[in-house]
């Protein structure tokens, strides 16, 4: 008998299209399952629907049958289906409810009754299996994002689920901490759904792989199986991607941003950067590169005048604009139209003129927070770039988005540096176009055609 | 110590804060909570030592001016003003400022302590009978630095577009967006807790150390303080 069963599961959020459409599936004790697909494909409307969110917190219209360990969603919520059922979600930030580790992880074996006497060795067993052993006494406010997901992935298996979910959950962290948490989930002692944008590490650990697009399912096969029909049908999502095309190096335009052996520290605390130069020219695109903690944000910010260098010079021709990182996030305005509008005092014909550049035409008159998570990272591009400023400064833009708006990303800062804008993007992506990559942390800057 | 004697030791004194007008007790009082507020981590404690001190420094400076008392020497006479009246400085109201302005200190301080120093988890486990709110104001605590962080990711993300955010009506504009961007945390904090389980019946607690003497000190002394500021100070 299969772990979890789906059958014709379809399912609307309140007053939306349908997010799934008669989806049939069944999934294996111990099997690993890549789940795969372009933002708002409806992953993690399934991944909910297997933990009972879906239709119990959420509401909805919901039809079909999800039976999981042999509880059936209908009958039993989410509460019931913990531990049976573990997730792990997105953002770690979101889903941290205490001040301590130990207490974090503790929490869900509190609430599911486990024995007092259990409660501590599971609890530490857990942060052990996962390398986090270290952590238990730290407060989680302490905690990078890689240590956070870490501890939260440590919670989900303490509670010895049969069925572990993950809802993109390496979205926020970057290549060394994904690596490191994806090679735990390997390790896991149970069936695992994994929903996951660096798809090349998804399928190097999984033993089957689903594909969904528009609510549906279009491959559902063995990894082997799935590697060939993603080769030949979406090969952007087979391994991941590869370079774009090599295109002629384009004539050097004038420099826009010059930093000039910048130190900064906050406040009073270390240094951050410590004699860090960089030089920008119109035309081009700059990768800044480098480990957690190396000062690529701070540098970013500097180079758009966000931050002013505690010591060194930095000069700059012409007007900068700068994408943080998770800018859905941080989204200001009542409509799509007015946030695209605040970067051109008021200009709505301009504001309309960007919206439709970005297909967000429909989005007009909506708010920024109804949109998808893909539909607020476009918007938030949309109002960096409709000023058309001369040096455009991006922080991460690919983090957590799928292979296909990744490509879409790249064509588009090749067209913006083509058009004579300089682009200094922060990454970790090395797949990510760029003229020139400069590393953070040890002076070495490696030329490159895009 | 356990956080239940010590979050009862720190109401005391909050509380006793309110019933002292002795300038050199609401001193003390403001001098040892600083001491303990200091040993939080340092990344943290300034912000909330430095809002408490300056907020007591303000009542010091301006509530003499706001009004006048009419008794102890008159220190300085200035004009008349509309709707506030006259404005002048006496000792009496010097006094009256400082102990107020020190009550404000003890009971910031207090609040910064109880912040910075107790560890609200173990508050949650201990209240047996009220869980779920003691669950609910740890978790609110715990909001501030998460609201802090959001604030200057918004405030970044417009300036970033070249736009500068001036005076205090510039800041109001970002007030309806951090309320709406904690709201969606709320919501996906909720989602996650109710997939590990919160609100099943049946559930149990990790055991904790018992409470030492130092525990049961912390109680008595706040026992003590509360009757000492009530009937002496």
């Amino acid at each position: 008998m299969a772990l979890a069963s789906v059958t014709d599961l379809s399912f609307s959020y309140p007053g939306r299209i349908p997010a799934v459409r008669d989806l049939s599936l069944e999934i294996e004790a111990g099997q690993v399952v890549a789940l795969l697909g372009p933002s708002g494909s409806g992953k993690s409307t399934l991944l909910r629907a297997l933990a009972g969110l879906v239709p119990h917190f959420h509401g909805g219209t919901f039809s079909g049958r999800v039976v999981v360990g042999g509880l059936d969603t209908r009958t039993h919520g989410p509460a019931d289906l913990a531990g049976t059922v573990a997730s792990v979600f997105q953002d770690p930030e979101d889903q941290i409810v205490m001040t301590r580790v130990e207490n974090e992880v503790a929490f869900g074996l509190e609430n599911l009754g486990v024995p007092p006497a259990q409660i501590w060795p599971r609890t530490h067993a857990s942060l052990a299996e996962v390398g986090a052993a270290h952590l238990a006494e730290r407060r989680t406010v302490e905690l990078s994002g890689g240590e956070l997901q870490r501890v939260c992935l440590a919670s989900a298996l303490a509670l010895e689920p049969q069925l572990l979910l993950l809802d993109e959950p390496t979205s926020q962290l970057d290549t060394e901490g994904a690596d490191a948490f994806l090679v735990h989930v390997e390790q896991a002692r149970c069936a695992v759904v994994l929903s996951e944008q660096r798809v090349d590490r998804a399928l190097a650990i999984a033993d089957r792989v689903i594909m969904m697009e528009e609510g549906r399912i279009v491959l559902d096969a063995p990894i082997d199986d799935a590697r060939a029909w993603l080769t030949t049908r979406r090969p952007r999502y087979a391994g991941g991607l590869t370079a774009l095309d090599p295109r002629q190096q384009p004539p050097v335009g004038a420099p826009l941003v010059r930093l000039d052996e910048v130190g900064f520290s906050y406040g009073s605390g270390p240094d951050v950067l410590r004699g860090e130069s960089l030089l920008v020219h119109r035309g081009e695109i700059v990768a800044l590169e480098g480990p957690n903690g190396s000062g690529k944000t701070t540098l970013s910010k500097i180079a758009a005048g966000l931050l002013q260098p505690g010591s060194g010079t930095m000069n700059r021709e012409g007007r900068a604009t700068y994408l943080s990182q998770e800018p859905g996030r941080h989204l200001v305005r009542e409509t799509a139209l007015d946030e695209v509008a605040l970067g051109v005092n008021g200009d709505e014909a301009l504001a309309a003129a960007a919206l439709e550049r970005f297909g967000l035409s429909f989005a007009t008159c909506r708010h920024p927070r109804d949109l998808s998570s893909g539909e607020r990272e476009r918007l938030a591009i949309a109002s960096v770039s409709v000023s058309e400023p001369d040096l455009l400064v991006l922080d991460e833009p690919t983090r957590g988005i799928d292979p296909d708006r990744k490509a879409a990303l790249s064509e588009w800062l090749v067209e913006q540096a083509e058009s004579g804008r300089g682009v200094l993007v922060a990454t970790h992506d090395p797949l990510l176009p760029a003229h020139r990559r400069v590393r953070l942390g040890r002076p070495l800057e490696i030329p490159v055609a895009v | 110590m356990s956080p239940g004697p010590a979050t009862a030791l720190l109401a005391a004194v909050a509380i006793a804060g309110f019933l002292v007008d002795r300038v050199w007790a609401l001193a003390a009082m403001t001098l040892v909570l600083v001491v303990v507020c200091v040993r939080a981590p340092v990344e943290r404690r300034f912000m909330y030592i430095g809002g408490a001190l300056f907020g007591a420094l303000g009542v010091i400076v301006i509530s003499p001016l706001t009004w006048s008392s009419g008794g102890g020497t008159l220190l300085w006479e200035g004009p008349t003003l509309p709707v506030i009246g006259p404005i002048d400085i006496s000792t009496d109201e010097i006094h009256i400022a400082v102990v107020n302005g020190l009550r404000l200190a003890v009971v910031a301080l207090a609040f910064s302590a109880y912040t910075l120093r107790v560890d609200h988890d173990r508050l949650v486990s201990a209240a047996g009978f009220a869980r779920r709110s003691a669950l609910a104001i740890a978790l609110a605590t715990r909001l501030v630095p998460t609201l802090e962080r959001d604030a200057a990711g918004l405030s970044e993300s417009v300036r970033g577009r070249g736009v500068e955010l001036h005076g205090a009506r510039g800041y109001a504009t970002l007030l309806s967006p951090l309320v709406a961007g904690s709201l969606e945390r709320a919501t996906g904090l909720a989602e996650a807790m109710e997939a590990r389980g919160f609100g099943r019946s049946g559930a149990t607690r990790a055991p904790r150390p018992p409470w030492a003497s130092m525990d049961y000190i912390a109680l008595g002394c706040a026992v003590v303080l509360v009757g000492v500021a009530a009937l002496w100070l």
